[in-house]
């Protein structure tokens, strides 16, 4: 008795392996977890010159894994603390890109571990009227003048391309000191972790 | 910094010359301060005078022999050292007193039992006022606007000036330490029959210091100010008395903010106060009462040309007229009432307007003793606004003498602070950024002036949330305490207190601006609250010895806050390179600048025999926190904090020739500093005194 049920349990385990194996129309891609390092995200004017904030944002792509200066193929995109999904339309500020995706996001209060699956319910483009990404930081004000991203805050994102994403930003610093200052660390320097899901339709991580 | 140390030396060598001489007369020379003293009476709790030991409400008594003793110069100096009290240091550069947990903007200061002015940003710095003149200081801790109206939420603090003796009667006092700091005083008093009259005049000087060096700016800039008071207390007979006082102060200060901004801050008070009492029988007296005071403060910055880079001003004035009755029906009971009328103007840089505060109050407070281990004090009063919400301030107290060593006592009293003209006319737009701050009821007038002119792009809080008048912040406080007399010469109390706050004002966004800056406005939104436990000891082993002890244990919280961490929506990470998880419930550690724990141990002893007293005082203040450092705007268990410290003074005085006192000490014998944090600690200070007695 017990022989047969081990032997039935097991042509059901290969069998399942099997399928998994067998089904090559739609591959099952493994989800990447990442950390990005130091992506600079520069701007010019503003912070009290008297100038409109320009410059061009710096892109990403989740599906490379890398910032991109393709006009399309992009998901998200940094100058200084803005940050642009490619989806929607420009607010119209200086050197914004055109959207040309159907990126859209929101920001959750979780842990990047805690978000499980995506809230399509909340999901939101850029406009006319404002980034979706806003609120990210908390800024101490004097002495310091840091920009800490605020923890807890988990950036849930749909690509250009119709895929998901969750985002932590850990530093805005270069090499992300462990007490910055706003006055004399180099800021602007992303760093960032983020799971990717590659699978087509899926809102799980 | 050189002649300053000449000068500590020099009293040093006259010091301990004066000791060895005197010690070969002492055993002659007849003993003053033997006399016991009568009870302490307090003025401030009821308006009356008032056993301090009888007293519901929890109240402390600074008298001018600890003053001298320790020789305080200034008003932080000496409230410093009080169970629970503790000074911190406001951004514009003063000092103002936190009691019980509450900011240093929602306690009254007054003078003589007159409030004085000039909180341009809320504080009102205490290091303003010399104690040269003081006969005692009385603090009230507690909501009391039921007495007092506007800014008495956590308590009051009142000094009581000192009036002549008989005869002509004169002191010089001369003290100067470290830090270039020289103070000179002189009161002149005279008093026979039906008049007297006083005249006080201080000098004082500090050379200010400089805990970062690494940087063109001073921690604090030299600055000397001088405070002038003359009093004229005259009987017509006796049944009329009148009163008359004038006092004014003033002070320079350099004013650096850059190394090429540099200028100079002045400031400009005067107060007048006249009293006229008349007592009609055993049972009815009265009181009229008129009080002026102005604070003017004015900086200004001038670039390396000395052109004018920018000019600030700001002119405050008060006027108060009040009518006082107290009626005594039987030996029992006691009312007093009064009826009175604020007037405020205020000119001010970056205002909308010249704003003018009119507010007419009325009190009354019963204080009754049905039987001889009860007392029971009610009180109430009203306070009309033209430009906030009119307030009513209930308060009742309540002591209950248990036996003859014990008592019990209780109070619930009613607080609350006038919103003040910043945050009802403020007009401010800063030219590098471009943002904008409109007081409340600037806002209706205002925005859509601007929004005329195009600098609007949205408005996000409709105006017609401004159509209300704002709230003055208000708190409802309790008392609970024990008495407790163990020996005549062992004395505890406890009391537990709480105060919970609303409608503290705060500034939130209104508006959007097109050129992507925003509008900000006040508005009522928290509610915190205060609570923890105060314990006092004082304990006399011998004639000659004091020894007391204090102890405050303080819980200071945002409820919303609270709430936040309750329902997991606050988290953290432990360096920028981590993921960051959820804090919990206990790992909110409340409001900035609060430290859990502050204890005062204190020792007084005196050598009768030497005419020689001598004195180590200790305060400690546990960890605490000034300003988020993970990101996520609460103060939880893993930001940074400062670490607890304490400070240790020393004092000696020596008396010769009876009317001459020698005093040398140390102030902050560790020399304990935190460049980083603290910049109202500036060392280890080494001085010494001279008093002369004419």
């Amino acid at each position: 008795m017990r022989t047969i049920k081990f032997f039935t349990l097991a042509v059901l385990f290969i069998s399942i392996l099997s399928c998994s194996d067998d089904n090559d129309d739609a591959p099952f891609l493994v989800i990447e977890s990442e950390t990005i390092s130091n992506l600079h995200a520069p701007q010019s004017g503003g912070q009290g010159s008297g100038e409109d904030i320009s410059g061009a944002f710096t892109k990403f792509s989740f599906s490379t894994g890398q910032a991109t200066t393709s006009e399309t193929e992009w998901d998200i995109a940094f100058r200084g603390t803005s940050i642009i999904l490619n989806g929607g339309t420009s607010l119209g500020t200086t050197d914004e890109p055109d959207r040309t995706g159907e990126a859209s996001g929101y920001i959750a209060d979780s842990t990047l571990g805690g978000i499980t699956k995506v809230n399509t319910a909340l999901l939101k483009e850029d406009s006319d009227k404002g980034y979706v990404i806003t609120g990210w930081y908390t800024y101490s004000g004097p002495p310091k003048h840091v920009i800490t991203p605020t923890p807890g805050k988990v950036l849930v994102i749909k690509t250009h391309d119709g895929k998901y994403a969750k985002v932590e930003i850990l530093s805005y610093y270069k090499d992300a000191p462990e007490n910055p200052d706003g006055l004399t660390d180099e800021s602007r320097y992303f760093t960032f972790k983020y799971v990717y899901q590659p699978n087509e339709g899926i809102t799980t991580f | 910094m050189s002649l300053n140390k000449n000068n500590i030396l020099i009293f040093f060598l006259f010091f301990f010359s004066c000791l060895l001489f005197s010690q070969e007369k002492n055993t002659i020379i007849q003993d003053s301060t033997k006399t016991e003293k009568l009870e302490d009476v307090i003025i401030t709790a009821t308006r009356t005078k008032r056993q301090l030991s009888s007293l519901p409400l929890p109240a402390l008594l600074i008298s001018k022999k600890e003053i001298h003793s320790i020789n305080s110069l200034r008003l932080n100096d000496i409230l410093n050292e009080q169970t629970g009290l503790i000074t911190v240091p406001d951004f514009g550069g003063g000092e103002g007193i936190q009691l019980q947990g509450l900011d240093a903007q929602y306690t009254l200061i007054l003078i003589d039992g007159v409030p004085l002015i000039g909180r341009s940003a809320g504080t009102l710095d205490i290091s303003r006022i010399t104690v040269g003149n003081i006969k005692q200081i009385e603090i009230v801790k507690g909501a009391s606007s039921s007495l007092y109206g506007s800014d008495a939420l956590g308590g009051v603090i009142n000094i009581i000036t000192e009036n002549p003796k008989n005869g002509f009667n004169a002191d010089l006092n001369s003290r100067s330490g470290s830090f270039g700091t020289y103070d000179n005083s002189m009161n002149l008093g005279y008093k026979k029959e039906k008049m007297s009259i006083t005249s006080f005049i201080n000098g004082f000087q500090s050379g200010g210091y400089d805990l970062n060096t690494e940087d063109e700016l001073k921690t604090v800039e030299p600055y000397s100010n001088y405070t002038f008071n003359t009093k004229l207390d005259f009987n017509f007979n006796d049944k009329t008395n009148l009163f008359i006082s004038g006092r004014y102060y003033t002070q320079n200060q350099d004013y650096v903010a850059s190394e090429n901004l540099k200028g100079e801050s002045k400031i400009n008070e005067w107060n007048t106060h006249l009293k006229l009492s008349h007592t009609y029988n055993k049972k009815w007296s009265s009181y009229f009462e008129f009080y002026a005071t102005r604070y003017k403060a004015n900086e200004f910055l001038n670039n390396p040309d000395n052109s004018r880079f920018s000019e600030t001003d700001f002119n405050q004035l008060l006027i108060r007229p009040e009518a006082r009755g107290i009626y005594i029906p039987s030996e029992k009971s006691t009312f007093i009432g009064g009826l009175g009328w604020n007037h405020e103007t205020l000119i001010r840089t970056d205002f909308s307007s010249q704003p003018e505060f009119n507010s007419p109050y009325i009190y009354l407070q019963y204080d009754t003793n049905p039987n001889d281990k009860l007392n029971i004090i009610l009180g109430a009063r009203f306070d009309n606004h033209n430009k906030y919400k009119s307030q009513f301030s209930p308060k009742t107290a309540l002591r209950y003498e248990l036996s003859n060593k014990i008592a019990v006592k209780g109070s619930v009293g009613y607080g609350f602070k006038a919103p003040d003209f910043r945050q009802l006319y403020f007009d401010f737009s800063n030219a590098i950024v471009g943002y904008t701050v409109l007081g409340y009821n600037a806002v209706t007038t205002k925005l859509p002036e601007m929004e005329d002119e195009g600098q609007i792009a949205n408005i996000i809080v409709p105006l017609s949330e401004f159509e209300d008048e704002l709230n003055p912040e208000n708190s409802v406080s309790i008392n609970i305490g024990i008495d407790y007399t163990l020996y005549s010469n062992l004395k505890f109390n406890l009391n537990i207190f709480r105060n919970n706050i609303h409608d503290l004002i705060d500034t939130r966004v209104v508006a959007n601006k097109i050129n992507g800056q925003n509008v900000f406005s006040y508005y009522n939104v928290h509610k915190v609250y205060t609570q923890g436990v105060e314990l006092n000891t004082l304990w006399k082993p011998a004639t000659n010895i004091k020894i007391s002890g204090g102890y405050q244990l303080l819980f200071a919280k945002d409820t919303a806050a609270e709430d936040a961490f309750k329902n997991g929506n606050v988290y953290a990470r432990l360096t920028p390179s981590s993921s960051s998880f959820q804090l919990k419930e206990q790992d909110y550690f409340g409001l900035y600048n609060r430290s859990r724990h502050m204890a005062n141990f204190k020792i007084f002893y005196t050598v009768e025999k030497w005419h020689l007293d001598a004195n180590i005082r200790g305060t400690y203040r546990s960890k605490y926190g000034l300003y988020d450092t993970n990101g996520n705007s609460y103060l939880d268990t893993y930001d940074e904090f400062i670490k607890g410290y304490s400070i240790w003074d020393f004092a000696i005085n020596k008396t010769f020739f009876k009317n001459y006192q020698l005093g040398l000490g140390i102030d902050n014998v560790l020399g304990f500093t935190d460049t980083q944090n603290i910049s109202n600690i500036s060392g280890r200070i080494f001085y010494g005194k001279l008093n002369i007695n004419f």
